[in-house]
């Protein structure tokens, strides 16, 4: 589609401003040039035929006894002046500028010397005609005057033969240059589809081959500039990997002499205060980790080389490992309803979705409670992951607040960084995942994610949009805020 | 036992240090990847404790060069960096175990002991709570009685007693105790694992089950 904001000019727009004007001119040109050529040729061929009857009635003039006189019958003379096109009148004057013969309403022709044949303009009853002249040696002046109809339409039929097949390679020229644009600009739509298709953090250079030379220096400028952006990310990589290890490791040494410290025998007051920094300790260390990971999501893990076809399942298993463990600590039941979801994505990502959603899960779960972590895909063949659990509910005017970041719901017990739930959509949205939140108002919470069916190559335009939180109430899934 | 380790962070090193020291076993530190590799070289560790962020040569390489020595010590990986990614890669190397920073100290001994626990394996019967297996010899005793077990129970608690702490799932299970021919359902890995469970219940020792996953081998409190 042709963007007609200001500002944005299409090149098809750009290139017709300046054919169409050009053409013009260049037909209008062609016209005069024409123009002039027909009007010689018209003059001359019609001249010449002119002339023959000046020079029979030149040769007719007599001398009688009565003066001189044209010495033609009346039917010669008509014979003579008759065309079947245009009108036509003579004029034969003496030396002394009498008329003799013919009509008296021409003017007097210039003076000519003997034998000399002229061709002018004049006007005939107001009229104008061509006029043809000749002055016989014995002094007569012989004019025949004809109207311009057949010249003119000689010229018109020579401007139409010429202008009209003219105009018609310009209307062609025009229409040429309009779908040969189409045709040209063919590689940026490719290119175009190709950068709306990418995931948003896709850095990864466009294709170079089979791009026209005359956009592949953009192209390449581009790559460059992506690659300067990839280098940047990968920047920040290394710098978020060393940032998490320089922080985790002090961390965890201090957390350690708390612990040990925990195991000597204490006064109570003492174990309090260790107790209560042992607790900042871990949830600093939880802290650093969630930033950390919300940074590396924002960072872009998702980019092209990352995403792999895989089974939620297996990271499902993963996350067994980790918080089957824990679960069981906390006296909650972990479970697992797993069936095949295959997507496209980032594994690190999503793992790191599954493990905050089970996280959130269990830390709003009391003991004796259960938690169920669910894969596989929906009526529409989409695949999804959710994690459900019969703790406090949210309440219903939270629900849409709980994916931002740092947000707690006010008066619950949990000791969560408030980042959690931040992450999950943010990677969701990378993914192009739809997050859905039920809840009753006071007990058990479903969180899931679904994700685009991965046809292979997936259908990205097919994709739910980004940044949608769809919450609802009780059971049923009929969305409050679609 | 000997154990080397290997971390950088003096304040981590010294804990871990003391605490190991504390459980009886001789510990040895060193502070970069050069120091660890030529410790490993010099000295047979029944156990590694290796931060991966080490700062001359890294823990992966540590690890690559053990393994390269067909070593057998076991490998306790720290890391404080990506977590998913770094097990990857640590346990591709051949580490035995992982650990990401920051752990609790009941975390970090129960991983210790189960790593320890593995490398006495091959040698004279595992002792367990109430529970004594001899491998070799293919007989387990619970609080000294003689327990009879099926061939496929007994490949059931060699696998829970080569993978302590983790969660086994179904699938994995069935694929580690059956060939293709001899493919088994879930139901019949249920029946397995539940008759198992009641055989060993007396020496203090339970499987409990995963909902919907799989089951996970536990040492009561007596």
């Amino acid at each position: 589609m042709p963007d007609t904001r200001p500002g944005v000019r299409s090149i098809r727009r750009r290139l017709l401003f300046f054919l169409i004007p050009s053409l013009l001119f260049l037909v209008l040109c062609g016209g005069v040039l024409t123009y002039g050529v027909a009007l010689s040729v018209a003059t001359s061929a019609y001249d010449r035929s002119l002339l023959d009857p000046v020079l029979d009635m030149a040769e007719n003039i007599r001398i009688g006894a009565d003066g001189p006189h044209l010495d033609l019958l009346m039917q010669a003379q008509q014979a003579l002046m008759y065309d079947h096109v245009d009108s036509m009148v003579f004029q034969i004057r003496d030396a002394d500028g009498r008329v003799i013969a013919g009509s008296d309403e021409l003017a007097a022709a210039p003076t000519l010397r003997g034998g000399e044949t002229r061709f002018f303009d004049g006007v005939y009853r107001s009229e104008p005609v061509r006029i043809a002249a000749v002055r016989t040696d014995s002094g007569f002046s012989v004019q025949v005057g004809e109207t311009l109809y057949k010249r003119n339409r000689l010229i018109w039929e020579i401007l139409a033969v010429e202008l009209v097949p003219t105009l018609l390679i310009a209307f062609a020229a025009v229409a040429l240059a309009w779908t040969g644009v189409k045709h040209g600009v063919a590689p940026l739509a490719r290119i175009r589809s190709e950068l709306l298709g990418r995931g948003p953090n896709d850095l990864q250079p466009l294709t170079e081959t089979g791009t026209p030379a005359e956009i592949a220096p953009a192209v390449k400028a581009f790559n460059k500039l992506l690659g300067r952006m990839r280098e940047a990310s990968a920047v920040q990589q290394r710098f978020l990997a060393n940032a998490a290890h320089q922080l985790r490791t002090p961390l965890a040494g201090l957390q350690m002499h708390l612990e040990l410290l925990l195991r000597r025998d204490l006064t109570p007051d003492v174990r309090d205060e260790i107790e209560g920094m042992h607790v900042a300790t871990t949830r600093a260390s939880h802290l650093a980790t969630q930033l950390l990971a919300l940074a590396r999501a924002e960072a872009g893990g998702a980019s092209g080389r990352d995403v792999q076809y895989f089974d939620l399942r297996q990271i499902a298993d993963a996350a067994a490992q980790e918080w089957v463990p824990r679960a069981i600590a906390r006296n909650i039941d972990l479970g697992f309803v797993l069936e095949n979801a295959i997507v496209s994505g980032n594994p690190l990502l999503l793992s790191e979705l599954l493990n905050n959603l089970v996280d959130n899960a269990l830390r709003y779960t009391t003991s004796g409670g259960t938690v169920t972590v669910r894969s596989g895909t929906d009526d529409g063949g989409r695949p999804y992951l959710s994690v459900e659990d019969n703790g406090v509910g949210i309440p219903e005017d939270a629900r849409s607040k709980v994916f931002e970041r740092f947000y707690r719901i006010e008066g619950t017990p949990g000791d969560g960084s408030g980042l959690g739930l931040a992450i999950v959509k943010e990677v969701a949205d990378r993914h192009n995942g739809f997050l859905t939140v039920q809840s009753g108002a006071t007990s058990g919470t479903r969180i899931a994610v679904t994700f685009a069916a991965p046809a292979a190559p997936p259908a990205r335009d097919a994709a739910p949009k980004r940044h949608s939180v769809i919450t609802d109430v009780g059971s049923d899934a009929a969305p409050l805020h679609p | 036992m000997r154990i080397l380790v290997a971390e950088d962070d003096a304040l981590l090193a010294e804990g871990l240090t003391r605490l190991l020291t504390k459980a009886g076993h001789g510990v040895d530190r060193v502070k970069d990847g050069n120091g660890a590799d030529s410790a490993l070289r010099a000295t047979p560790y029944e156990l590694l404790v290796l931060d991966i962020g080490l700062p001359d040569i890294d823990g992966f390489e540590v690890l690559r060069r053990l393994r390269q020595r067909r070593s057998q010590t076991n490998v306790l990986v720290l890391t404080a960096r990506d977590a998913v990614e770094d097990r990857v890669r640590g346990l591709d190397l051949g580490a035995d175990d992982y650990l990401t920073k920051p752990f609790s100290l009941t975390e970090f001994e129960a991983r210790v002991r189960a790593l320890l626990r593995r490398t006495s394996l091959p040698s004279g019967p595992i002792v367990i709570g109430g529970l004594s297996i001899d491998i070799e010899a293919k007989r387990v005793t619970a609080n000294g009685i003689a327990i009879d077990l099926t061939v496929r129970e007994w490949g059931l608690l060699e696998l829970f007693l080569t993978r302590p702490g983790r969660v086994l799932s179904k699938d994995f299970i069935g694929q580690q105790l059956f060939n293709y021919d001899d493919h088994l359902s879930i139901n019949t890995i249920e029946v397995y694992v539940s008759r198992l469970r009641a055989k060993i219940e007396t020496a203090g020792m339970h499987i409990r089950t995963v909902r919907g996953f799989g089951y996970l081998w536990e040492q009561l409190d007596a």
